[in-house]
């Protein structure tokens, strides 16, 4: 939530509450700070559906609320005639009546030019990994596996570093152009692609996966992914073809010595 | 200090500053007297630029260890691993050669420069923007790059910057007023008549390194290295760019503006890429003799391309980075328009989507003319049903794709079937035409194809049909997997006979209209019903 937003429109609606608006425009002020809390509150931003849904509801309510006591009813519908009828407001009527059927006109128009939104579809980002691949000829099992040179983080730091090191070399050689210089996904060809290069400062990337799953992803990319992953559509090239097993190791230990993160351990799954 | 030679990459014969060397020269006469004044009166270590303490410094080597040097190298001098993968490469600190300065040609930076290109970063090189650091991360950054040249503890290196006045209001007449500028200053020898970078000087242009460098593309803002403000754009032509051909000149003042406002007219602010593009039914007949005038009425979409760094082969700094799309068709055919800037027509050599490449190409192979231009067109063979797709790169052996390859150097098209990269057969055309034109920097490729052919895909009205795109430059070198790519979009065909806007928004408008009227007079009548009954009863 954007406290900013919230307070704005807490400050309005109190502001209102003092000036004894009456009902008529109350109602509508009410519907429009919904919709502009929804809209601009709430983060991240909530999908359109869900805030049609929420103010079909909120639509409903109000017009019940409205209707309950028929008191403002009838206040309202004698403000909708008064408006109507007295010659005071000849003016503003014929304003309405010529500006409300150009709006629908110029909104009919529009939404009529415009060509229609290609298809969306979605795509699984972490589908299950397969139990055992073949790189370069080995059978390598993903749920054995492991990184090799993880354990000399507390065994041989030193070496542990060497091979971060490589991990490093090998990233900004291959991988910078299209994860960025951050890991954040932000790379020099990023716009280019669709879906876009994975984040990995992000908590719900390599922080939540096993680095065997990695494993399994760079060796293999995005031609490497189950159909329901749109494996036609990710950039993420198959390393099989440039890299060799310890390369993708160490790239491995660098993504997650440069973030900061920890893989998954193997337990955790069970 | 490096002074950088403005005339170095210019023709004899094109001597821009003639007019303007002498007092160029004057004030850099007057402003060696000036600080020759200052050293007299004050100590030299006041002058000298802001160099930090020794704590502030470490805190700046320690980012960048981690953040910069696998770009900039450890010791400053840009041959970090990532030395080869970026053109421009990343800077060399120990030249002191800045591109984004307030200060005259030669000089270094100021601070301000500096942390302004750290925050921003430099569009479409390598260069990333730095969001994420803060203030004081970035100042001492600065501290620790001002190490690797001892020119900046110089007491001669304190800079003198310009001041950018705010920009006067944007006009037709001074845009053209900025054309003539544009025309005595020549800048059309490099950045070309229309601006699209590819001025007769152009292809011979290599900077400080001796790498080759490109004029900018003056009709995208968007990748200029030091930002498309009017602002930046003074800026720019006012202290020139070291380390590159891109000079500082000695304008007028108001003939500045004139030209600033010129170049800004020339791109619109951002590249509003694409993701489909939309063909417009035609009527008449569609043939090649039409030309251009065939799309005027078709909206053209932009597609970004990037380097093909997938497959073996790959292309680290693709010469072209975005392609326009027009389509139209009509009963019987279909029609595309490719446009996209290239430097120079490269129409001699050999081009083909599958000529091999080897893995490691040579940084500037001489290969010059060995290789010419080249654009291609991909389809799936077959109109998904659904969301599967053939893998976006030349597809895959359970999905082919059909390449429409435009062959600029024999100025044929050719038809390929792809079943992924390494796997590509030339087939029959299928009645596919082509023609390409070449004008003032810009390519224009157009296929006529029928909609509906004996094999291959056909074009069906109301349809979404995936499209992607790939373009080579001979100038770099560009053939077989090496190459500028995109991935799928979608080219719609909208049907035949659409309904026009105008009958909705009469329809819609006409309705609201009705609806209106009845309830004033619904309204009005029971009103007056209810005053005469009052009446009645009063
Ligand atoms: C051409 C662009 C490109 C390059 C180069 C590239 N990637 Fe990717 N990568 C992607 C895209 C796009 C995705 C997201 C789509 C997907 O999951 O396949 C991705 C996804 C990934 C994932 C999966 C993350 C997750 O949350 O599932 C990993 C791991 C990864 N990349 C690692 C690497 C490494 C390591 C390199 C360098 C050796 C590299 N990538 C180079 C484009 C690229
Ligand atoms: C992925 C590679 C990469 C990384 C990481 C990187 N740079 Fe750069 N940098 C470049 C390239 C490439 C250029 C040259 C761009 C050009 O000349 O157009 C450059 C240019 C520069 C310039 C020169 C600006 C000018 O006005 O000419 C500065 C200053 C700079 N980088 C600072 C930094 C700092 C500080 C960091 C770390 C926070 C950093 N860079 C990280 C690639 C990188
Ligand atoms: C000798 C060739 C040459 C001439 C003449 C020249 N330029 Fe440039 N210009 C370049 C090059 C090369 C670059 C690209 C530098 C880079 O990318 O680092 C450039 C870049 C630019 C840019 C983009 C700056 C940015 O931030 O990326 C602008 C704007 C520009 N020039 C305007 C002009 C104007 C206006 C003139 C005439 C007054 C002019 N140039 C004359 C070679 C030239």
């Amino acid at each position: 939530m954007k406290p900013l937003v919230v307070l704005i429109l807490a400050l309005v609606l109190l502001g209102l509450r003092f000036l004894r608006l009456s009902r008529v425009l109350w109602v509508p002020v009410w519907w429009l700070a919904s919709y502009v809390f929804l809209v601009y509150g709430i983060e991240p931003p909530l999908p359109r559906s869900i805030i049609l849904m929420f103010m079909g509801i909120i639509t409903l309510s109000l017009l019940a609320y409205f209707s309950v006591d028929s008191q403002t009813l009838s206040a309202a519908w004698g403000a909708i005639v008064r408006f109507v009828t007295d010659r005071r407001y000849t003016i503003p009527l014929a304003m309405v009546v010529v500006a409300l059927p150009a709006a629908v006109g110029w909104v009919a128009y529009r939404n009529a030019s415009k060509a229609p939104n290609p298809p969306l579809f979605g795509r699984t980002i972490h589908p299950p990994p397969p139990i055992e691949i073949t790189f370069k000829g080995k059978k390598i099992n993903l749920t054995e596996a492991d990184n090799p040179f993880r354990a000399l983080e507390k065994s041989d730091p030193d070496k542990f570093r060497q091979h971060v090191a490589r991990g490093r070399v090998i990233y900004f050689q291959n991988c910078v152009f299209c994860h960025g210089d951050n890991l954040n996904g932000e790379g020099l060809f990023a716009h280019g692609f669709d879906p876009l290069p994975a984040n990995f400062a992000d908590p719900t990337t390599i922080a939540m996966l096993q680095e065997s799953y990695l494993f399994w992803r760079i060796a293999k990319g995005g031609p490497g992914l189950p159909e329901e992953s749109a494996p036609w559509a990710s950039a993420m090239p198959a390393w099989e073809k440039f890299l060799s097993e310890e390369d993708i190791w160490d790239v491995i230990l660098f993504l997650y010595d440069y973030t900061g993160y920890r893989p998954r351990a193997k337990e955790s799954l069970e | 200090m490096k002074q950088f030679q403005r005339d170095r990459f210019l023709p004899v014969e094109n001597d821009l500053s003639a007019g303007a060397a002498p007092s160029c020269t004057a004030r850099k006469i007057r402003r060696s007297w000036f600080i020759w004044l200052l050293m007299t009166l004050v100590p030299a270590t006041l002058l000298a630029q802001q160099l930090g303490t020794e704590a502030q410094r470490e805190k700046g080597r320690q980012i960048y260890m981690k953040r910069c040097a696998q770009c900039h190298g450890e010791k400053g001098d840009g041959r970090g691993p990532a030395h080869d993968v970026f053109l421009p490469h990343p800077r060399d600190f120990t030249s002191g050669l800045f591109k984004i300065r307030t200060t005259p040609s030669g000089e270094l930076p100021t601070d301000e420069d500096l942390h302004r290109v750290i925050r921003k970063g430099m569009p479409y090189t390598g260069m990333p923007a730095w969001p994420s650091l803060s203030d004081d991360d970035i100042t001492n950054l600065i501290y620790f790059i001002k190490t690797f040249n001892e020119d900046f503890a110089s007491p001669y290196a304190q800079p003198t910057p310009i001041k950018i006045p705010e920009p006067p209001a944007f006009t037709q007449e001074s845009v053209e007023r900025g054309r003539k500028v544009y025309e005595a200053n020549r800048c059309y020898d490099c950045h070309g008549n229309q601006g699209r970078g590819d001025g007769k000087s152009a292809p011979t242009l290599t900077d400080e390194w001796g790498d080759p460098i490109r004029p900018a593309d003056l009709t995208k803002r968007w990748t200029f290295r030091g930002g498309g403000t009017r602002k930046d754009i003074y800026r720019t032509f006012t202290t020139g760019m070291n380390g590159t051909p891109m000079p500082s000149y000695e304008i007028p003042e108001n003939e500045r503006w004139d030209l600033v406002n010129y170049v800004y007219s020339l791109s619109r602010d951002d590249p509003n890429y694409a993701t489909m593009v939309s063909a417009v039914y035609v009527p008449d007949s569609i043939s090649l003799a039409a030309g251009r005038d065939l799309f005027a009425g078709a909206p053209p979409a932009l597609f970004p391309v990037v380097g093909q760094v997938i497959e073996p082969g790959r292309e680290f700094y693709p010469g072209v980075n975005a392609i326009e799309v027009r389509a139209v068709y009509n009963a019987s055919k279909i029609a595309l328009l490719l446009t996209w800037h290239d430097m120079v027509a490269d129409r001699a050599g050999s081009c083909g989507p599958g000529l091999p490449v080897p893995r490691f190409d040579p940084q500037h192979p001489d290969t010059a003319g060995r290789f010419c231009d080249a654009v291609a067109v991909q389809f799936p063979s077959e109109m998904p049903s659904g969301q599967v797709k053939p893998y976006f790169l030349f597809g895959d052996s359970r999905h082919p794709v059909d390449l429409w390859f435009a062959d600029l150097g024999k100025n044929t098209p050719r038809l390929f079937e792809g079943k992924g990269s390494g796997n590509l057969s030339e087939t029959d055309k299928y009645g596919l035409e082509m023609a390409a034109s070449y004008n003032e920097g810009e390519w224009a490729v157009i296929f006529v194809r029928d909609r509906q052919v004996s094999k291959g895909l056909s074009f069906q009205p109301n349809s979404f049909v995936p499209i992607a795109f790939s373009v080579w430059d001979g100038f770099n070198h560009e053939r077989g997997n090496k190459r500028g790519i995109t991935s799928w979009y979608y080219l719609y065909l909208p049907p035949m006979n659409q309904p026009s806007p105008v009958a909705a928004m009469a329809k819609y408008g006409a309705l609201t209209l009705v609806v209106e009227l009845v309830l004033i007079v619904v309204v009005r009548t029971r009103y007056r019903e209810e005053a005469l009954e009052s009446r009645g009863q009063a």
